[in-house]
Parts: structure tokens; C-alpha cells; sequence
């Protein structure tokens, strides 16, 4: 079909009252990716806060030893829905986010490829935390972990409604997530511009692509397990209980086939986004772009194939353990050499320390610590001492937040003056930097000595053995310190949005098409495009003599 | 995009399946299988079924051809055949119901019911579909061909009939073996 | 890591380098392998990082740098690297997998533990003796340890000892603990099972064999209890009470098997899976209101006069 350029009208048409104040109304009913992807970081940022409210509590209750403040009852069912909401409602909608605003506009698109499933996928999102919080009126939310497994899972061990809330909202949430993966995928194969070939995407562009394959396999899993938890509980099914012919480890199966490629899922778009970032603020390209997709669709592919290493200590045997040890161990590597990839783009280059870049460097350390860690499970009787103890905690806490969360802290600095016409300041930001990188180490480094010293996880408190107490207290005012970093972030992101400086179209000297619109861009994103002749074309733009297409040594 | 709707729901039926086979192991399964399960008259409705998906076929081809009345002919055919095969389903559970075998009676009952039935839910839903496009088929929106519905709401259909071959295979006929 | 090392050096807490079977020992040399790998690696990243950050800051209207993309070579190094990393800990770890848990080849079961919402039961095969939550093993022998569970998920997990391993219901699990030397050995349950599974501390006793022996004889004699009307009256409100419909006391009429045998309860050290030590004032407490010492356990708060809480611990107190 033959598009039809309407140009924008100048002035708001006569006699109709019709503003362009973007009221509430307008955002609810709102089919434009831009805004359906400031929706889903608001969304994100409301449960960040929700989350580590849960968090804080209890950390207050580990401060001490054999501490009174929260009763077992509360506190399992705070961790557990600080586990659910991290995963499930902040990480995918702030991932979420960046996508749906961004990858149209990098690959020269005007929109999503189904702009109004795109606002049903986030409205799903939403209504799916929703019912999940709902449950703390409800007579108590989930209270059996964020994997929740199974036999504690039925209703004869966890008779409140919360786990029935875990799995509505789940189901529902998850419904979001899937369709919004298949809108990325139509959108990036189909709406590209005429001249861009997949070789000429942006990184960014093409994690998001794998990652939306990795989503559409995966979630089913978890579906089918949530539906069959909630056949059991309501319907006296008999899938996971044990005395009715079932099996506890098929939820662990189920789950982990699930939740595995979670993982990955939250990590690769940050990926992405380092790709983007480190060759901006080092100017240079990234170095090896083919080798980074690869890597990404090797991880994509094993991705299925390693989840029995959550399960290592069930007893499964040793052949089956052997297996899962070695793809385990395979998929470190291409998930690892990556780290070399972004510092080798560094190296040689011209590097400009902004907070963006602040958080990309600081990520490289951060996740390194969590990758070896990982991989140290996967030497099964290392695992076999160490799963299950705060030394996870600490593992999953490096790469969740050394990764995704600096990853998303690196996209923000990043792309904020492009969503919002506005800059950060510049300042304040470095403190928040400084001051989170800091409660961060503080709160998790010492976990792993808790962990190696016994100390299980997912208990309420903890007897006074030596050197317990003194490392739970480190790690609660570390927890504290990123909590005030977070109001510190909060109260920078609403600064800007108030009265910061006005940004310009490309306030970073940047590559990608996205930069070559206003900041922020109008409705409509491009009239036209530049042409896209290499994986730069707006720095081709800017420096014709240099442009990357005119060169032979690609070795992207 | 349907195509990718089809494969997230295919991964959907594989986990169904695994835990059904997964559970196909254990003590009293088989001879509830072939105790409780009528084979002959679930074949004839699975070749009901299966014979929907060669009409919607035919459907399409009128429609590419622009033959609308045979279009609406063929679709109607779909929804009758489909249908049947939904009141079959609907036959085999009563009878199972009247013989105490439910969801939550054994582990036999859970797995197949959950199976069967989400397969049922998908079919069902694919008949809302069908029916939508065969009222709309009517009223003359389908006139001249150029429109992708009819071919994906095609894919859905014959993959939903693809999970039953498998379904049957697995749930009806491999206990004989 | 160095503040484990440091912190298990300077007190009697268990860390896992706190070894005190072979198993734990084999795990130790892999742990001290790969930390030593793994911190050279972090120490590569760190030094490259901060070299590359210092040395090519941006200097002001500086041109821009040389562009390159890739480079083949470098890339396949990348990858071999690690390869040759991985299978080298691949084959190790896989070792000392094999050579901590083989295959049980139809071996007997030394102990039978079966984790209950949140207590331990041991059963002793071969003798009549059932105890809870106070394990006693002998030193100096390979023993099998046959882990179930009664109820959810639990995991036994002593960090001296070397691997845990999940208590399944419905599955049999096993682990094999050869215990150097006499002592005791502190643990926990290492999967979430419910409100009170912070509560479900493990402890071993391990004992040479002759006082091992000398301890399970000692648990197949019934107990006489002295002529105290105390505890005499406590006896009697025992049996006549649900008390013995849900705990076992061997030799008398109680046989209930919900709660932890109570069989020589006296003798052990701590009560409540090592909430708190094992004194009259303590079990008194814990008579009084259960709910209030571990709340969410499965002992209903019965409410007993204070008179026979009271007959209750005196009797409960003589069961040496």
C-alpha cells in the first residue's frame, strides 16, 4: 500500500477547542509508541519504588540477628513480591519502554508495526501488577517465593489467595509481554526503512529481535505452568501435588524452561544498549558488530538448554548434571567475551566520561563480578555448596542490577533529552552515580561471604553467629544508600522535566537515526529519512568524508 | 504475525503435552487410557475435524479465485464441521464426568482434561473467528481477494488441527501399542 | 571471599572452608581453582578497564580517533580463551562430582532424615531408634544419608560436610558424608519450605564409634522416670492429652507421628531445630503459647494451666 504524507497541522483547527494539552485522557487512550513507551518507564518506576519498599523493610528485619520487627508471615510474602515486581514490573516495562520508543525511530519508522496492540500489550502489563498488588488486600500476597515452587505452592501449604494472584497476574501481564514481542518482531522485519538491511540495524535494535524470539518461546512455559498451578488450586487438580499422582519437580521443569531465558531476556536489551552507548562516548564504532549478534542468537539458542542448572541439587543424577554443567559453562562464553568486545571499542577511542558512559563502565566491572560468580555455579559441587545461600543473592543481585538496571540507568542518561527535550543535570546526576555504584557494592559484596558462611537464603532472621550480624547490618545500609540514590534519581528525572535545560536534536554527537529527529520528536517522526547506507548513517551525514559505507574494511 | 502467534501457542502445547507424556509413565495411566477413552468415536470426529481444515482450504481458494458464493459455502461447511467436532468433544467429557473420571480424580483425569481442553478452547475460539469472517464474508467484505485475513485465520486453523493429530496421537492411539 | 577466610579464622562459625569430610575437602580445591581463575579474570577486566578509561579520555577538541571495527583474529582469541578454560574446569568439576556423590549401587541407607515443616526426623535403620532434629552420626566411616520429606520441599545442607541436597516428596535422595573428626556440626534447611524456614537449623553430632554406639543403645532403653509427682502428673497429662496423638514417646502409649519424637528429649542441646537451647524455662515458654515462640508451626497453642505447664516440662525435662 501506497503511504499517504498528510502534513501536520500548523495551528489547532478553529471552533473545535481542541487543545494540545496532552491530558490524562490522552495518554490513556494513546496509540503512539512514543508516549505507550513513557507509559511503560513510569509504570517501571512506580514498582521500582513499590519493590524496594519491600526490599527496605526487610533489610531493617536482617539488620540484626533473631529480630522481631517483621513476622515470618509478612516478610515471606515481601520478598516474595520483591522478586516478583523487580522481575516482572519494573525490569520487562523499563525494557519494554525503551524498545517500544525506540525502535521504530531507529529503524526510520512512524510507528509500531500494530500501533493499538502495542497500547493493549502495556495496558496488560499494568492490569496484570495490578491484580498482582491487589492480593495484599486480598488476604495476603503470594508468599512462596518469586518461583514459587510447588508442593508449597497448593493450597493445602499456602491456603491464602496470594498465590492464586501470583498466577492471574502473571498470566495476564504475560499476555502483554508476548504480544508486545510479536509487534517487535513484525515492526523491526517489515517497517524498516526502504534502505536499511538487517546489517545496517543498530545493535539495539537487533537484541530486541533475538530478545522478542527468546520471549515468544519462552513465555509459554511459564503459562502453561501457571495455568496448571491454578487447576490444581481451584480445581483439585493433581499436577504438582505428590499424593494425588503429581510431581513437585515438574514445576521446577516448567519454571526454570521459563525462567532460564528470563534471565537472558532482561539482559540482552541492556546489551543493546552498551552497544549503543559505548561507541557514542568513545567515537568509535563498536568493535566486532557481526560477532555481538552472533553471540547474541548462540546465547538465544542455549538459552533452552541450560535450565537444569537451577535444579543441580534436586538429585536428577549425575549424567543429567554433566550435560547441563557443560552447556551451562558454553553459554558463559559468548555472554562473557562481549565484555572484551565493548572495551576494545573503548580502547584507541576518544572517551567522553558522561554519566551514560559512567554507568557503561561501571557495568563492565559490575557484571564480570556476577558472570564469574554464575559460572561458578556451574561447577556442579561448587553449586552444590553454594545454591540456595545468600552467595545466589548476591550473584543474580550483580547481574540484575550490574546489568540490567545499569543498563537501564545507561539507556536513560542516554536517551532522556530525546524522549523529553530536556537534559539531566549533569551534576547532581554524577552524585546519584557515585552514591548508587557505592550502596550497590556495599549491599551485595558481603553477601557473598554470607553465603560461603552459611547463611541460607529467604529467612525471616538468623542466629547470632559470628560475623552474621556485623554483615547483614553492611548490607542493610547499603541498601539505604541506593534507596536515598533513588529518590536522588526521582527527584533529577522530575527537575528536568520541570525546568531543565532544553536539549538539542543530538546533544551527544551521536550515530542512529532516532538522533536525527527533534528532541522530543513531533507526532509524526520522520517526513523523510536520511539514507542508511551503514550501521552510522547520521554520523555518515555529519561527516561525509569519513562515512563508514565508503570504507572496505568492514569487520563489522 | 500469526506465524509467530502459532509458535508461542505451539510452545504452549508442548509444555501441555510433555507433562501429559511425562505422567503417561506412571502406575494406573495406560489402563485408564484405554479404559475410560472411546477411540472409535473420537477418530470420527477427529476426521471431522481434520476435513474442516481441507473446507477452510477450499474457502480460500474460492477466495483467491474471487468465487465468493462457494467462499461462504466452504466457511460454513468449517464452522458445521468444527463444530461437530466440539459437540463430540462435549459427548466424551459427559460420559467421562458420569464415570467419576474429572480433573481433579486422578492424574489420568488432570492431564487429559487439561490437554483436551485447552486444544477445545482453541478451537472454540478459531470458530468465533471463523464465524466473524463468515458474517462478514456476507456481507460482502470479501468480494474481491487482496486481503490477508482469510489466510491467517487459515494458519491458525490447520495448526489448531495439527495439535489435534498430535493430541490423538498421543492421548488415543499410542496406549494400544 | 577474603572475608570468609578471614571471618572463619577468627571464630568457630562453619563457613563452607570450614572442611570436615573429604567431600567437602574435594569441593574446597575446586572452589580455591576456580576462585584463583576467576579473580585473574576480574583483575584483566578491572586493569584493562581502568587503563583504557585513563589513557584514552577524551582530550578537548581533540579529532576524532581512528575508526576500527573489528578484528577477526582478536575475536577468535576471545572465543578460544575461555574454551580451552572451560573444558579444562568442565572435566575437573566433573570429577569431583563423581568422586563426592557416585551412584548409592544399592548400598543401605545409614539414616534416613525426612524433613518436616520445620523439623527434622532421623530414623535409624537396623535399630529402633527414632530421633528429631538432633542428628548424631558416627566419625571415620562413609555413610549414606537418605534424604526425604514428609510434606514440601526441603534441603539439607551442612557447609562442613560439603553438598546439600533437596528433600523431595515422593523421592528418594541421597548423600554420602564420610565426617573426620568428633564434634558439631551446624547447618540449615537450604530451601524455602514455609513460614518457619529460617527455624529449621541442622546439628550434628558426630561421635567416634564406640560413643556413637554408646548413644544409639542408650536411645532403644526407655526412660524410668524418677518418683517426682511433678513430673509423674506430667506424664499422665501427656498421654491423656493430644500430646501423644501427635509426638512419640518410645516405650510408653504415645505414638503419634506428626510432630518430632520426643524419645530422650532431654538429652538433646537445643529445641525447635536449634531456635533456642534446650531448659526448662525454654520449653515452659514453649508450652505456654507455641504461636508466640515459632509462629505458623503446626503445634496448635493449647491452653494449659500454668500448674500443668509446669507437670508437662518436669516431664518432658526427665526423658534423658
Amino acid at each position: 500500500m501506497k503511504a499517504i504524507n498528510l502534513p501536520e497541522p500548523e495551528k489547532p483547527i478553529p471552533n473545535l477547542s481542541v487543545s494540545n494539552n496532552q491530558g490524562l485522557l490522552q495518554w490513556i487512550s494513546s496509540v503512539d509508541h512514543k508516549q505507550i513507551g513513557i507509559m511503560y518507564l513510569w509504570l517501571s518506576v512506580l514498582f521500582l519504588v513499590a519493590a524496594g519498599c519491600e526490599i527496605l523493610l526487610v533489610r531493617i528485619q536482617l539488620a540484626v540477628p533473631n529480630n522481631h520487627f517483621l513476622n515470618p508471615e509478612v516478610y515471606n510474602q515481601l520478598f516474595t513480591m520483591h522478586g516478583t515486581t523487580m522481575i516482572f514490573f519494573v525490569a520487562m516495562p523499563a525494557i519494554f519502554g525503551f524498545n517500544t520508543y525506540l525502535v521504530p525511530l531507529m529503524i526510520g519508522a512512524n510507528d509500531m508495526a500494530y500501533p493499538r496492540l502495542n497500547a493493549f500489550s502495556f495496558w496488560m502489563t499494568f492490569f496484570g501488577g495490578l491484580l498482582l498488588y491487589f492480593s495484599f488486600l486480598a488476604g495476603g500476597a503470594p508468599d512462596a517465593g518469586w518461583f514459587n515452587y510447588a508442593p508449597l505452592n497448593q493450597y493445602n501449604y499456602s491456603s491464602s489467595p496470594g498465590v492464586d494472584y501470583y498466577c492471574s497476574g502473571l498470566l495476564i501481564a504475560g499476555i502483554g509481554t508476548v504480544t508486545a514481542s510479536a509487534n517487535f518482531v513484525v515492526t523491526i522485519l517489515k517497517y524498516r526503512v526502504n534502505s536499511m538491511s538487517l546489517k545496517q540495524m543498530p545493535l539495539f535494535v537487533w537484541m530486541i529481535l533475538i530478545n522478542s524470539f527468546l520471549i515468544l518461546a519462552a513465555f509459554p512455559s511459564l503459562n502453561a505452568a501457571l495455568v496448571m498451578l491454578l487447576f490444581d488450586r481451584q480445581l483439585h487438580a493433581h499436577f504438582f501435588s505428590v499424593q494425588g499422582g503429581g510431581s513437585a519437580i515438574l514445576w521446577q521443569h516448567l519454571f526454570w524452561l521459563f525462567g532460564h531465558p528470563e534471565v537472558y531476556i532482561v539482559i540482552l536489551p541492556a546489551f543493546g544498549i552498551f552497544s549503543e552507548v559505548f561507541p557514542v562516548y568513545s567515537r568509535k564504532p563498536i568493535f566486532g558488530y557481526t560477532f555481538i549478534i552472533a553471540s547474541g542468537m548462540a546465547i538465544a539458542l542455549l538459552a533452552f538448554g541450560v535450565w537444569i542448572h537451577h535444579m543441580f541439587a534436586t538429585g536428577l543424577g549425575n549424567t543429567v548434571n554433566s550435560f547441563f554443567a557443560a552447556s551451562s559453562m558454553l553459554i558463559g562464553i559468548p555472554t562473557g567475551v562481549k565484555i572484551f568486545n565493548w572495551l576494545a571499542t573503548m580502547h584507541g577511542g576518544a572517551i567522553r566520561f558522561k554519566v551514560s558512559m559512567m554507568f557503561a563502565i561501571a557495568f563492565l566491572i559490575e557484571f564480570t563480578i556476577g558472570g564469574l560468580t554464575g559460572i561458578s555455579f556451574t561447577l556442579v559441587p561448587i553449586d552444590w555448596q553454594l545454591t540456595d545461600t545468600y552467595y545466589v543473592v548476591a550473584h543474580l543481585h550483580f547481574v540484575f542490577i550490574g546489568g540490567t538496571l545499569f543498563g537501564l540507568f545507561s539507556g536513560l542518561f542516554y536517551w532522556f533529552p530525546k524522549m523529553s527535550g530536556r537534559m539531566l543535570d549533569e551534576k547532581l546526576s554524577k552524585w546519584f552515580f557515585w552514591l548508587f555504584v557505592l550502596g550497590f557494592n556495599t549491599t551485595f559484596l558481603v553477601q557473598h561471604a554470607l553465603g560461603a558462611m552459611g547463611m541460607a537464603r529467604r529467612v525471616y532472621t538468623y542466629p547470632d553467629l559470628p560475623g552474621w550480624g556485623i554483615l547483614n547490618l553492611i548490607s542493610t545500609i547499603g541498601g539505604f544508600m541506593m534507596a536515598i540514590a533513588t529518590g536522588l534519581l526521582v527527584f533529577i528525572i522530575i527537575t528536568a522535566l520541570k525546568t531543565g535545560e532544553k536539549a538539542t536534536r543530538d546533544p551527544w554527537d551521536a550515530n542512529t537515526l532516532e538522533w536525527t529527529t527533534s528532541s522530543p520528536p513531533g507526532l509524526k517522526n520522520f517526513d523523510f529519512v536520511i539514507p542508511v547506507k551503514s550501521t552510522r548513517p547520521f554520523r555518515d551525514l555529519k561527516r561525509p568524508d569519513d562515512a563508514d559505507w565508503k570504507k572496505t574494511d568492514n569487520n563489522g | 504475525m500469526i506465524k509467530l502467534i502459532i509458535g508461542t501457542e505451539a510452545m504452549f502445547f508442548l509444555a501441555l503435552i510433555m507433562a501429559f507424556v511425562y505422567f503417561s509413565f506412571s502406575a494406573d495411566f495406560r489402563s485408564h487410557q484405554l479404559l475410560s477413552l472411546d477411540i472409535k468415536s473420537t477418530s470420527i470426529f477427529s476426521i471431522l475435524l481434520f476435513s474442516s481444515s481441507f473446507t477452510f482450504w477450499r474457502a480460500e481458494a474460492c477466495y483467491q479465485k474471487g468465487n465468493v458464493k462457494y467462499l461462504r459455502g466452504w466457511l460454513l461447511l468449517t464452522i458445521l464441521l468444527g463444530g461437530i467436532f466440539l459437540f463430540g468433544q462435549g459427548r466424551e467429557y459427559l460420559s467421562l464426568l458420569n464415570n467419576h473420571v474429572t480433573i481433579s480424580s486422578s492424574i489420568f483425569g488432570t492431564s487429559f482434561f487439561t490437554l483436551t481442553g485447552f486444544h477445545g478452547l482453541h478451537v472454540f475460539a478459531g470458530l468465533i473467528v471463523i464465524s466473524i469472517v463468515t458474517g462478514l464474508a456476507f456481507l460482502g467484505d470479501y468480494d474481491k481477494p487482496g486481503s490477508s485475513v482469510i489466510g491467517a485465520v487459515g494458519i491458525y486453523w490447520h495448526f489448531v488441527d495439527i495439535v489435534w493429530l498430535f493430541v490423538f496421537i498421543i492421548v488415543y492411539v499410542v496406549p494400544h501399542f | 571471599m577474603i572475608v570468609t577466610l578471614y571471618l572463619s579464622a577468627i571464630n568457630k562459625a562453619q563457613s563452607i572452608f570450614d572442611s570436615a569430610s573429604p567431600q567437602a575437602e574435594k569441593i574446597n580445591r575446586l572452589s580455591y581453582g576456580f576462585l584463583t581463575v576467576a579473580a585473574g579474570v576480574l583483575l584483566l577486566v578491572v586493569v584493562l578497564t581502568v587503563y583504557i578509561t585513563i589513557k584514552f579520555r577524551s582530550k578537548e577538541n581533540a579529532s576524532e580517533p581512528r575508526q576500527i571495527t573489528g578484528n577477526r583474529k582478536l575475536e577468535i582469541l576471545m572465543v578460544s580463551f575461555p574454551m580451552v578454560l572451560v573444558v579444562i574446569f568442565f572435566f575437573w568439576s566433573l570429577n569431583t562430582m563423581n568422586a563426592i556423590n557416585p551412584d548409592r549401587a544399592g548400598q543401605k541407607s545409614d539414616i534416613i532424615i525426612t524433613g518436616h515443616q520445620w523439623w527434622w526426623e532421623a530414623v535409624y535403620p537396623g535399630s529402633k531408634v527414632i530421633t528429631a532434629n538432633e542428628i548424631h552420626l558416627p566419625t571415620g566411616r562413609k555413610l549414606l544419608l537418605q534424604l526425604n520429606s514428609a510434606d514440601v520441599i526441603h534441603d539439607w545442607w551442612v557447609p562442613s560436610f560439603g553438598a546439600k541436597m533437596d528433600m523431595i516428596p515422593g523421592m528418594d535422595n541421597f548423600l554420602w558424608v564420610t565426617i573426620d573428626k568428633p564434634g558439631i556440626y551446624e547447618g540449615t534447611c537450604s530451601e524455602f519450605c514455609g513460614e518457619q524456614h529460617a527455624w529449621m537449623r541442622i546439628m550434628v553430632v558426630a561421635q567416634n564409634p564406640a560413643d556413637y554406639n554408646k548413644w544409639l543403645l542408650a536411645h532403644t532403653i526407655k526412660t524410668t522416670i524418677p518418683n517426682d509427682s511433678l513430673a509423674n502428673k506430667g506424664e499422665v497429662i501427656f498421654m491423656n492429652s493430644s500430646c501423644s496423638s501427635c509426638h512419640s514417646i518410645q516405650g510408653t502409649v504415645a505414638a503419634g507421628m506428626e510432630g518430632p519424637n520426643l524419645t530422650h528429649f532431654a538429652s538433646r542441646q537445643t529445641m525447635l531445630s536449634g531456635m533456642m537451647d534446650n531448659n526448662p524455662q525454654n520449653v515452659e515458654k514453649w508450652l505456654t503459647n507455641p504461636q508466640k515462640i515459632k509462629p505458623g508451626a503446626h503445634m496448635p497453642r493449647f491452653i494449659f494451666s500454668k500448674d500443668s505447664v509446669r507437670a508437662i516440662t518436669a516431664y518432658l525435662t526427665q526423658l534423658k
